[in-house]
């Protein structure tokens, strides 16, 4: 069938049926006559190999004259149920030709939704601006999951049930996007469906190369709607990707054609194994609820309110008043109602939270992609999928760990050769994890691979200037933490992939901005395993609430190592740089937080406050404080838009007694010091 | 009619101006002069309670409170005004208001001497504010309105607040 649609241009053929059926709609069947099939039959069988056509034209003629003496309605329904089954074959092809030649927008494939599929793609997005955007989250949804279905067809080519997965998802874009007529994608989608039901009946097997084929049409699906999404946003979109070649090397791979592939295959040594994906990846989707789509939007309002509600609870509770009230009923509804308001605030808290496996599938191609491009054998595992997590962090998380990724595959992982000439396994291996942690989730990615070289990053560290030529031995972390900075590569070669340097730099960023750390370990020779601690959700903290004066100050307990009251002994001024106290032997700067802050303190002599050990871009320093009050989970606010570039300040929360207290921000005050 | 006719043809400009200035204003005082304003955009007043003071803002700019679970800054006008700060007495109290900056609602909390009444002021109460010479910004004053010999000065709170001084302030905050 695609060969027909390669080939021949079936629009006389199509001409020829339409106006058959206006003379049967217009005039009754008594006017037609089984000439007229004869004459399409023999239209088609003239244009070549269109034999399917020829022969169901001359089955209907044969089939009406022999119903001549049928009623009319019996003459009209054969009539009509011959012409449908004709127009479905010259239609079919015509479709799949559809966007190469968009013009002949009268042919529709007939599997799709039935709505005419006009080229009118400047159709008013904004009257349906809300279906559609619903449209674009869902097939992202089923985009996502495709990819991932395609990682474990390529593994396993004979899964019919993730070949049916995969069908399914591009149906139901399809139909969607013929629904809004979005042509562009209604055509891909439609090409992508010929050739997995061919698959799918066995007459073609999947090889790696039609794997290919079907991730790029996943990409371009993205790109389309993204662009659909710009247009929504009233921006130019960016020209559709969805051409006349890609529709083109789609029907090749299903005609088994596999040879000839696209820019982006072609570029690739064919000597390589597929990347094996982790099995655990696969029983993903066993799991599945019944779910309903809320706008974040109002789920951040009811968690704004169910903080209220907790600050509310908190203020009766505590009320003092209630010292003297002996009610036993009073105090059992009480406790009532501070369970009931902490189980809210629990569910409340869970409803944002999505299992992270989903940023694993997107990794799990990545790997795949990028080994593929390296010409590296990479064999990805994960675990710990179904560990929750907070969506935003979750999202967040990508770029971390796209860039993780690559600095593995490209600086990591050795080619097989080498790896071989070592005595390693030829195929290298990434891993990636994740669980809870004390009320903290940890998300690791290790790789088998040379591991971090101490004194290159040593040397270049040197060279621009990070560290000073003949300063003090750092510790492997601190060494490897340089790797951060940003413009900092050891890469002797720029790739496509990595080696500007700028990689890990957003690493860092993006974890701090979760406001959570990232550690590395490295083995030389055996790999490197970065492991990011990232709080569980971003509306709530622990913090450790501090006094200066008559303000009320919050320390986020993950940039916080220790505190306590310093002896005359362990102070120190230091010429030049100012106050110093000496911590088990190691001397760190201290930062006045009332001067820092222009409040007035209730003691200016350091031995007389407390000192807080916080760390600033892997530096501790000390914070000196009037007193500590205690730790406490905080309910993060905004302090608006008036406020947000205080420097020194992250945000503030309502502390129990109803006041607001100023939460901390330490890389601020740390770097605002000498002002 | 015939009056309310020239009128418009000769002054169309003014008319609808102070039509839309009538209406009730919350009357307040900083030391002896008395304020009005738009009693629509009043929120609620509220007595004085501790406010969480924020690094690194001008001096008028007291800090935050948390309004009922909503954390609002808080402006002592006095300050904002350049008038000589004074120690807040039992009188003093804060004027919690919805303000518009930059296409943005926001509530606002302003440290004030004290709530003296509501009143219902005609368009003929009130009369453009005078040409104070050269050097004397007034764009955030809407016109001085006269009830029983007393003045009261109209404020335009969104433009109290969305002027220079706190585009400054953001500047300042960069």
């Amino acid at each position: 069938m695609s060969e027909l649609a390669a080939n021949i241009d079936l629009a006389p053929l199509a001409d020829q049926v339409d106006e058959i059926s206006t003379r049967l709609i217009l005039n009754g069947v008594a006017t037609l006559c089984p000439t007229d099939f004869e004459r399409l039959s023999q239209a088609a069988a003239a244009l070549g190999s269109c034999s399917p056509v020829a022969d169901a034209a001359h089955r209907i003629a044969e089939g009406i004259a022999a119903a001549l003496s049928l009623p009319i309605a019996e003459q009209t329904r054969i009539a009509s149920s011959g012409l449908m089954e004709l127009r479905r074959l010259v239609d079919e092809p015509a479709a799949n030709k559809q966007s190469t030649a968009p013009e002949s927008s009268r042919a529709q494939p007939e599997t799709s939704s039935g709505i005419p599929a006009s080229s009118s793609q400047s159709n008013s997005l904004a009257e349906d601006e809300g279906l559609i955007r619903e449209f674009i989250a869902e097939s992202s949804e089923h985009l996502a999951a495709i990819d991932n279905q395609l990682l474990v067809l390529e593994k396993d080519n004979s899964a019919a049930e993730t070949l049916n997965t995969i069908f399914r998802g591009f149906h139901t874009i399809k139909g969607l996007a013929g629904f809004f007529e979005f042509t562009e994608i209604q055509s891909l989608a439609h090409e992508v469906e010929t050739l997995l039901d061919l698959a799918r009946t066995a007459q073609l097997t999947v090889t790696p190369a039609v794997v290919d084929v079907l991730l790029e049409s996943t990409d371009v699906v993205r790109h389309e709607l993204a662009a659909i999404a710009q247009r929504l946003a009233g921006e130019t979109p960016s020209p559709t990707q969805v051409d006349a070649a890609l529709l083109e090397r789609i029907r090749q791979a299903a005609s088994g054609e596999a040879s000839c592939l696209g820019p982006a295959s072609t570029a690739i040594p064919p000597a390589e194994e597929p990347t094996a994906i982790g099995p655990a990846l696969q029983e993903r989707r066993a799991g599945d609820a019944i779910s309903i789509r809320i706008d974040t939007l109002k789920l951040d309002q009811l968690m704004d309110m169910v903080g209220e509600l907790v600050i509310a609870q908190t203020l009766i509770s505590h009320n003092p008043a209630l010292g003297s009230v002996s009610d036993a009923r009073l105090q059992r509804n009480l406790t009532q109602f501070a369970r009931i308001t902490s189980d809210v605030q629990r569910i409340t808290t869970s409803m944002r939270m999505v299992p992270i496996g989903i940023q694993f599938n997107k990794t799990a191609r990545l790997v795949r992609d990028l080994a593929r491009r390296a010409g590296k054998q990479v064999a990805f595992e994960a675990t710990g999928e179904t560990t929750e997590l907070d969506k935003t962090i979750a999202e967040e998380l990508s770029d971390p760990l796209l860039h993780m990724v690559r600095n593995s595959i490209d600086h990591g992982i050795e080619s097989a050769e080498e790896r071989i000439a070592l005595g390693k396994d030829p195929t290298a291996h990434i891993r990636i994890s994740a669980c809870h942690q004390s009320g903290q989730i940890v998300v690791s990615l290790s790789d088998d691979g040379r591991g971090l070289d101490r004194e290159k990053i040593l040397a270049k560290a040197r060279q621009n200037g990070l560290i000073e030529q003949n300063g003090p031995p750092l510790s492997d972390n601190e060494i490897f933490q340089l790797i951060f900075e940003a413009g900092f590569s050891t890469a002797n070669t720029i790739t496509d992939i990595s080696g500007r340097g700028v990689g890990m730099d957003v690493v860092r960023r993006h974890v701090q901005k979760l406001r959570g750390r990232i550690d590395i370990q490295s083995t030389a020779g055996q790999g490197t395993t970065f492991s990011i601690k990232l709080p569980l959700t971003l509306a709530l903290i622990d913090g450790l609430v501090v006094v200066v004066g008559q303000q009320r100050y919050i320390v986020p307990i993950f940039a916080l190592r220790e505190m306590f009251r310093p002896t005359p002994e362990m102070l120190s001024t230091v010429q030049g740089t100012g106050e110093m106290a000496m911590v088990r032997g190691a001397l760190m700067p201290i930062v006045r937080l009332h001067r820092r802050f222009g409040v007035e303190p209730r003691t200016t002599n350091l031995t007389e406050g407390t000192l807080i050990v916080a760390e600033s871009s892997g530096r501790p320093f000390c914070l000196f404080v009037d007193d500590l009050i205690g730790k406490q989970e905080i309910v993060i606010k905004s302090l608006g838009p008036r406020f947000k570039n205080v420097a020194g300040v992250a945000g503030c929360a309502i502390l129990g007694d109803g006041r607001v207290g100023l939460i901390l921000e330490i890389d601020g005050i740390f770097k605002g010091r000498a002002s | 009619m015939q009056t309310t006719t020239s009128l418009l043809t000769t002054q169309p400009a003014i008319l609808p101006d102070m039509n839309k200035r009538a209406g009730k204003y919350l009357i307040f005082n900083l030391g002896v002069e008395e304020f009005g304003t738009e009693v629509l955009k009043v929120r609620e007043i509220m007595g004085l309670q501790d406010i969480t003071s924020i690094p690194q803002v001008p001096l008028y700019v007291k800090g935050v409170i948390n309004l009922r679970g909503k954390v609002i800054p808080v402006i002592d006008l006095r300050l904002k005004f350049g008038l000589e700060p004074q120690e807040y007495t039992p009188r003093t109290c804060i004027v919690v208001m919805r303000t518009r900056q930059a296409d943005e609602d926001l509530m606002i909390g302003l440290v004030v001497d004290g709530v003296v009444e509501v009143l219902n002021l005609m368009a003929s109460d009130i009369e453009d504010t005078p040409d104070f010479g050269p050097g004397v910004a007034t764009p955030y004053l809407t016109g001085m309105a006269k009830v029983k010999g007393r003045v009261k000065i109209l404020l335009d709170i969104d433009q109290v607040l969305s002027g220079n001084e706190l585009q400054g302030l953001s500047a300042l905050l960069q």
